[in-house]
């Protein structure tokens, strides 16, 4: 039986973004966007979608009298995230059978 | 990146490997802090070699300068902590094993200035002291103030310690190797007088820091001028 791929992970900018954020303790939203290459408005919509799915946390506050925007992965996003990984290796594993 | 676009399994798969390559080799430290302290320690400890070879004095206490050398590190610091958009899970790590070698440092400079003293007062209040004399008796004895023999080797033993977990964690073989030849000066400056130490000492922070933070600072100015 195959464990069917989270639609939350299983678009491809909201999955950039967890697998950025698997790696680190946390990222300004800039940094996502200039390694995404998306476009704000666009990755501030997919940010929030994981915030509302409780994957990442979002902090905002100033530096420097400019607003920054701070993102982290969240337990159950780590979760979440080795499951989508798992269930992706069973798929690829039945492909080369 | 679209947000719509149908992935199939290896895509996704790419997409993650991808990403994660990306956030990993996402920053290089400036080496600002690294090419200081492999300055300023290089600095003091061959000009203390010179002193004590030669048998002069330059005016001032010449570590002073490695003590001064705090103030634009913290600067360096916050500077750096302001600039990253990404902090890594080693970083606090690493910060706190730079925090506890300064402190050790300090520490250890402590020891070195009190101890001696502290230690001839003891002898003092039991009633005897510390007596150079000479085997061959060509000269008569002298009485001797207590002194810490060869500490500087200590002090080398301790610059490889958070240089070789930074080399270990960060895979920068710089430092790690840097760190492992300055163990190799450290077990060397065993043997050697007092004034070579010194010497010794000023080549592990030229390996340990200055020449890792050459290499640093070539990589992040690189980075920079990618991302223009």
């Amino acid at each position: 039986m195959f464990k069917e791929l989270d639609p939350i992970l299983h678009s491809q900018l909201r999955l950039a973004v967890v697998s950025l954020l698997i790696g680190v303790k946390e990222a300004e939203f800039t940094f996502i966007r200039e390694k995404t290459n998306a476009t704000a408005g666009n990755l501030s919509v997919q940010v929030q979608k994981l915030k509302e799915a409780g994957y990442i946390e979002v902090t905002k506050q100033f530096k420097d009298n400019y607003p920054q925007t701070t993102c982290k992965i969240t337990p159950k996003g780590i979760e979440a995230f080795e499951a989508y990984v798992q269930a992706l290796q069973q798929y690829l594993q039945v492909g080369k059978e | 990146m679209a947000d719509d676009k149908k992935m199939t399994e290896q895509e996704s798969l790419d997409l993650i490997t991808n990403m994660i390559q990306k956030a990993k080799g996402s920053y290089h430290e400036t080496g600002i802090g690294s090419l200081l302290w492999g300055t300023v320690v290089t600095i003091a400890s061959v000009v203390t070699y010179f002193q004590r070879t030669y048998d002069f004095y330059i005016g001032f206490d010449i570590w002073l300068l490695v003590l001064g050398a705090i103030i634009p590190q913290i600067i360096i610091s916050i500077q750096e902590k302001k600039s990253n958009k990404v902090k890594k899970y080693e970083d606090d790590a690493l910060n706190a094993i730079w925090l506890v070698f300064g402190i050790t440092i300090f520490g250890l400079n402590a020891y070195q200035m009190i101890v001696p003293d502290v230690t001839d007062k003891f002898i003092q209040l039991e009633g005897w002291q510390l007596t150079k004399h000479y085997l061959d008796n060509t000269k008569p004895d002298e009485p001797i103030n207590t002194f810490t023999p060869s500490i500087y080797s200590l002090f080398i033993l301790i610059y490889a310690l958070p240089t070789l977990v930074t080399g270990m964690v960060k895979k920068f073989k710089p430092m790690l190797y840097g760190a492992l030849i300055t163990y190799g000066l450290f077990i060397w400056s065993c043997f050697t007088i007092t004034e070579y130490d010194f010497l010794l000492g000023g080549a592990a922070a030229l390996i340990c820091w200055f020449i890792p933070g050459v290499i640093l600072r070539r990589k992040y100015l690189a980075q920079q001028q990618a991302n223009v």
